[in-house]
Parts: structure tokens; sequence; C-alpha cells
């Protein structure tokens, strides 16, 4: 066969437009993750059983349903219970609170490596427990969880491509539909692989880039 | 080597460094070094930190390549295929690992396998490089851990032994290959303080066995008391060589020497 | 009602469940063995390989599973490689897998301590027994969680398959959902039946850490 280099030049600006909706996927699931996952290590850690019994299941599943299904039970459950989201807005919310699951984990993981005995010595001055945490432990568990929660971001890019399976035109989506009108699927695919390889690995710099920023010293 | 070698030559030296060098990228880690060791002999390595010892004992069984000079073991070139060429080109696998059975060493983290028994610790190296069957690699290791008084121990594993009883299985390991000489590097720095004696025992039993032994250490009791000879090395330079006599006899001519020294005498060590 | 669509589906849904823990099996015991090649090569091969693997690995986990699941199922066919679905959705799993089953095998090859691999150059250890011997069965103890966590990410991937028409779990419950335009309740008891399959796994991971764990804990 020959590879057409035609066909991806004709087709590329379809491509990149397409791997907007990509990102915007991604980065408003990231904004939502990254909310509901605060707020649900919070609740993980809350001294109430019951909340931290919620947190545990809601964790559990989140992160034990493939996110395809997530994402198709979304689709088909919304409107039933009276929610008519636009397709795009569902698949960012099942994402957002899909990822939620993993940001939560990410931040309870970091600061539980906080060694505890900072917090005695922050009480042992009197310190009270609001600065404590948004003076101490807030801003160390930020760093420590920071390339984990890059990764998390890089992560929903990938996934983001699954959105394609309930219809929303990003990069996977609008790659199936030039491949079925050229026929040219390695073509197609593989400049999609590059575009995504392309987003990931701008991340990961700028990751890099913003991890050393908060390393002290 | 047969019994009435060893007799007829028990005052040759086995371990021979001749100019020995070593760096590692730019910095010179070792110079010049000249060095015999003689058969049944303890010599002990002494100096300040980052003076060298470890490393120098390290190149005797080419865990550390050294790059300049030679390194003997009963005549035989420890390392290189041969030095005539260049870029000197490192022996076989196959051929090192023959030149290390002869060469014990214990470390000074022990690094024992900690997924082994203290007995399988031992009998490993018996099976799988000496090719004993199980039961007799067994029957040697219980003997070797027998001579380090540990033979109750031998189905704990490395976490339920003490660093004392550990290092005493490591030393184990080692003398269960019957090596013709044996490396020790610090083998008591890292253990806690009453822990120290129990090893320096057994070190001194081997000693008294006429087993021949370089010992990099900071326990100068042990270097004044059981060393046939006391080397001090300092920059990668050695010092001096000397019966343990000279060195902690009289006041050492050399500075270097005086002033390491005389950190251990205000702490009453020698 | 409700027995009758088990009567009518019950079948093709079990056939499904075969079919998804097939590609997950297959799919997983390739990618540990691929990846495990690829991490031996990586420490003992010839440099120039290792970088080599150092692309492959930076490619495959830059990239969607769905976008290597395409290039191969869809793209294959014009440089010669005919996959039927489920071979293509297996084979794709080990390519997918074997990276991050290498970056695992690394990782673990790294967390033994040098001073055990020299303790047992200096008893004169070949380098295979050193590897059987001291590094594999250490190796058990830092791998087993990651190893079981990518597991669990492969048993919830599967459901990606049924894009290319695997007739695996979810590709059964959307045919049966669409002809009985039933949708909530198939996705819901699929989501929960996910669920319990990586419950499942997770605790067989777990098992299996304790065990490997067991010489670390003091009597």
């Amino acid at each position: 066969m020959n590879f057409s280099f035609d066909t991806i030049w004709h087709n590329l600006p379809y491509l990149l437009a397409a791997a907007r909706w990509t990102i915007l996927i991604s980065v408003s699931g990231m904004a939502i993750s990254l909310v509901w996952g605060t707020a649900l290590c919070a609740t993980r850690l809350s001294a109430n059983p019951f909340l931290r019994g919620a947190a545990v299941l809601y964790i559990s599943f989140f992160r034990g349903v493939p996110l395809l299904v997530q994402l198709l039970l979304f689709y088909y459950a919304l409107p039933y219970v009276g929610l008519d989201l636009p397709a795009v807005q569902a698949a960012i919310l099942a994402t957002g609170l899909c990822s939620a699951a993993y940001t939560a984990e990410i931040l309870r993981g970091a600061l539980q490596s906080i060694p505890s005995g900072q917090t005695e010595a922050a009480y042992a001055l009197g310190i009270p427990s609001f600065s404590l945490w948004r003076r101490i432990l807030v801003p160390q568990a930020v760093r420590i969880g920071m390339p984990s929660l890059v990764n998390e971001l890089i992560l929903l890019v990938k996934v983001s491509s699954l959105a394609s399976v309930v219809g929303i035109g990003e990069l996977t989506r609008i790659s199936q539909n030039i491949t079925g009108e050229t026929y040219r699927p390695l073509e197609i695919y593989i400049t999609a692989a590059v575009i995504y390889f392309a987003i990931n690995w701008v991340l990961s710099i700028s990751g890099r880039l913003i991890e050393k920023k908060l390393q002290i010293g | 080597m047969s019994k009435e070698q060893m007799t007829t030559t028990a005052d040759d030296a086995i371990i021979t460094v001749r100019n020995l060098s070593k760096y590692f990228d730019d910095f010179e880690a070792l110079r010049d070094i000249t060095l015999d060791v003689k058969r049944s002999e303890v010599l002990c390595l002494i100096g300040p930190s980052g003076s060298g010892k470890s490393t120098l004992l390290r190149c005797l069984n080419f865990l550390e390549q050294y790059d300049g000079g030679e390194v003997h073991l009963d005549g035989e070139l420890i390392g290189w295929q041969d030095i005539s060429h260049n870029p000197r080109k490192p022996l076989s696998g196959e051929a090192l690992r023959k030149q290390r059975q002869h060469i014990g060493m214990v470390f000074q983290h022990f690094h024992l396998w900690p997924h082994m028994s203290a007995l399988d610790n031992v009998a490993e190296a018996l099976t799988s490089v000496k090719k004993l069957s199980k039961k007799k690699a067994k029957e040697a290791a219980m003997a070797a851990l027998t001579k380090v008084h540990l033979e109750d121990k031998a189905e704990n594993y490395p976490a339920n032994l003490s660093g004392g009883q550990q290092q005493r299985v490591a030393i184990a390991r080692a003398i269960a290959m019957e090596p013709q000489v044996m490396l020790f590097d610090e083998p008591t720095s890292a253990l806690d303080p009453e822990l120290v004696g129990e090893v320096l025992s057994v070190m001194k039993d081997l000693a008294a066995e006429g087993m021949t032994m370089v010992v990099v250490t900071h326990e100068m009791g042990f270097a004044a008391h059981v060393a046939d000879r006391v080397a001090f090395l300092d920059s990668g330079r050695l010092v001096t060589c000397v019966p343990p006599e000279e060195m902690f006899g009289r006041e050492p001519d050399d500075a270097r020497v005086r002033s390491f020294l005389q950190t251990y005498r205000e702490r009453n060590v020698v | 009602m409700e027995t009758e669509l088990f009567v009518r589906y019950g079948p093709a849904l079990l056939y499904g469940f075969g079919i998804t823990i097939l590609c997950w099996l297959a799919g997983s015991i390739g990618g540990v063995i691929v990846g495990f090649i690829l991490a031996c090569l990586n420490r003992w091969g010839p440099h120039a390989l290792s970088w080599v693997i150092y692309v492959y690995v930076e490619i495959i986990r830059g990239t969607p599973f769905m976008i290597q699941l395409f290039i191969l199922y869809y793209g294959g066919p014009y440089i010669g490689l005919v996959l039927s679905p489920v071979q293509a959705g297996i084979t794709s799993f080990v390519v997918y897998g074997s990276p991050y089953f290498a970056e695992i095998f690394r990782s673990g090859f790294n967390a033994i301590p040098k001073g055990q691999i020299e303790a047992a150059r200096c008893v004169g250890m070949p380098e295979t027994r050193i590897l059987w011997r001291i590094i594999l069965p250490q190796m058990l103890v830092p791998i087993t969680a990651p190893l079981t966590n990518f597991f669990i990410i492969l048993t919830k991937e599967t459901a990606i398959l049924s894009v290319v028409t695997v007739p695996e779990l979810l590709f059964q419950t959307q045919t049966m959902a669409a002809e009985t335009f039933t949708f909530v309740e198939p996705f819901l008891a699929l989501s929960l039946f996910y669920w319990l399959m990586v419950l499942v796994t997770g605790w067989i991971g777990a098992k299996v850490e304790q065990r490997v764990t067991r010489h670390l804990k003091r009597a």
C-alpha cells in the first residue's frame, strides 16, 4: 500500500479542530474532578463514619466500572431522571465524576505522606486547625500530588476518546468519520495518535516545569 | 592449593597489589597503591572516610574495575584479561565468577537476601555455584552457621535476626565457599555498639584459624590486637603499612596519621 | 418478563462474559510476558535498544487505547495484517499493556538493593541465577500492587473492545438494550458486574501480596 500524506494534509485542519473538543472535554473534566475530588477527599477523611463510608463506596464504584460503561449509563440514565443535558456536557460531567474518585485518592495519599510530626508540632505551637490545613498541609499535599494530578489530566485526554462512542465530535469520532469517507484508516488514525501524543507531551513537559517551580530549594 | 604447598609458601604474598589506580570520572580515588598481603595475614585498612579504603578493598575482587596497575591473587591477575592490551578488556563473566569464588566478601550492610532463611542464604551459592547436592549444601551451610554460633537460628529470616546475627550469617555465607582470602568492608559500622563484639569475636576466631583477611575498619581496638599489619590510607594514597605496635604504640611520624589517631585517642579507644 | 429476558439473552451474556475473560486473560498474560522481555532487554541488552524501547513505551503511554485498537484493526489490513475482532482485541491488549508492565518490572528491578546483587556476584553466582533466585522472588513484593492495579485497569479496558465488535460483555449488553429498548437497567446491572469483577481482582491481588510479603514480617 502507499502511505498517502495527501490525505493527512487535506484532513489535518478537521482533525486539529476536533482536537479542540478533546482538550475542552479533558480540561473541563479535570476542573470538575479537582473540585469534586477535594470534597470527596475531605469526606473520605471525615470523622463521621457514614460520610466516610459513602465516600469509600463512591470511590470504589467509580474506579471499579469502565468509564465507557459509565458514559453509556449516564447518557441513557440522565433523561430518565429528568436531566436533559447536551451530550458534550453529559460526557464532561461523567468524566469529571469518575476522575474525582482518582483525584480524591491522590490527594489523600499526598496528605497522608506528610509526616504526622508536623501536625503535632503545629498543635504544640497552638496553631488552629484551619490554619494548619491552609498553611501547612494543603500546600504540601498539592506539591506532593502534583505529578499524579498532571498524570490524571493526561489520562483524561486519552479517555476523552471514549466520548466518541456517544457521538461527540472529538478527535477520535472525527477520525472515524473521515476514515469512513476516505478509506484511509492507517493515515488518519496515526495522525490522530500523533495529535494525542503531542497534547500529552506538552502536558507532561509543563507538568515537570510546574513541579520544578513548586520544589523547595 | 594442596596443603604441602601451603606450608612451603606460607610466607609468600597471596595478594599482590602493584601501582593500583582508580578513577571515578575525573576523581582520583586511588593512586599508585602497592601492597602485599601474606598468607594467613590479617591486614587492616584504616583512614579517614573518603580516603579510598573501601574502594581499594572492592578493587581486590573487581567489584570496582581498577584503571591502572595490577591485582594478583595467588599469581592470577584479577578482573582483566591481560593488561598489555589497551584499552583493557575485562574477563568473561564465567572467568570472573571463578575468581570471585576464592575471595569471600562481607559488607557493611550485610546484604543478606531477605526472602531466604539464614540457612538458605548460606546454602544458595553452595548449590548454584559449587554444585553441591541440596543435602550436602545444607550440611555445609549448617557447619558454617555453627562456626559463627548461629546453628539455632538457621531457619530464621533476616528480618528476624539482630544486626549482629545478620552480619554473622553474612560471614558464614562467605566462609562456606572456603575462600582463600576474606575481605571485610566495615563489617561493624552499621551495628549498634552492643552488637559489635559478637561480630569481632567471630572474626578473631577466623584469624586464629589462619584465614587471610583484609579488613576495612574503624575499630582501632580490633586493628591493634588482631591485625598483623595496619595500612593507613589518605586521599587515595597509601601513607604507611606497618605492624600495629608501630602504628599505635609510639607517636607516628606522619602528621596525617597522627591527627587521625588523635581523634580516636581522645575517645580512649586505643 | 424478567425470566423471559434472561432465557433469551442469558446465553449471549454468558458468552460475552467468556469473551471478556478470554481477552483479558490472554491480553494480560501476553502483556506481562512481552513487558518482562522488554524490561530485561532494557536492563541487559545493548544501549541502542533501550532507546528504542523508551520511544515505544512513551508512544503507547501517550496515546489512547482506542486509537491503538483502530490502527491495528482498521489499519492492519492495509499492511497485510487481517485480524478477527477477538484477535485484534487480544493483540492490542498485548501492545497496549506491555509498556506499562515493562515499567513495572523496571521499577521492580531497581527496587532490589545493589548490595544484594554484589553479594551474589561475590560468591560467584551467574547472572541468570541471580535473576531467578535473588531479583525475581524479591521483586514480587514491590510489583504485586502495581501489577494488580494494572490488571484492574485492563479488566475495565475490555469494554472498549466492543467498539470494534468484539462480542464481549458490553457488546452483548448493548445488543440486548437496543433490541428490548431498555437501557438504564442493563447498563446499571453491567456496571455492578464490572465493579464486582474489579473487586475480586483486587481481592486476589491483596491475597497474593500478603503471601509474597510473608518473610518480611517479624515473627
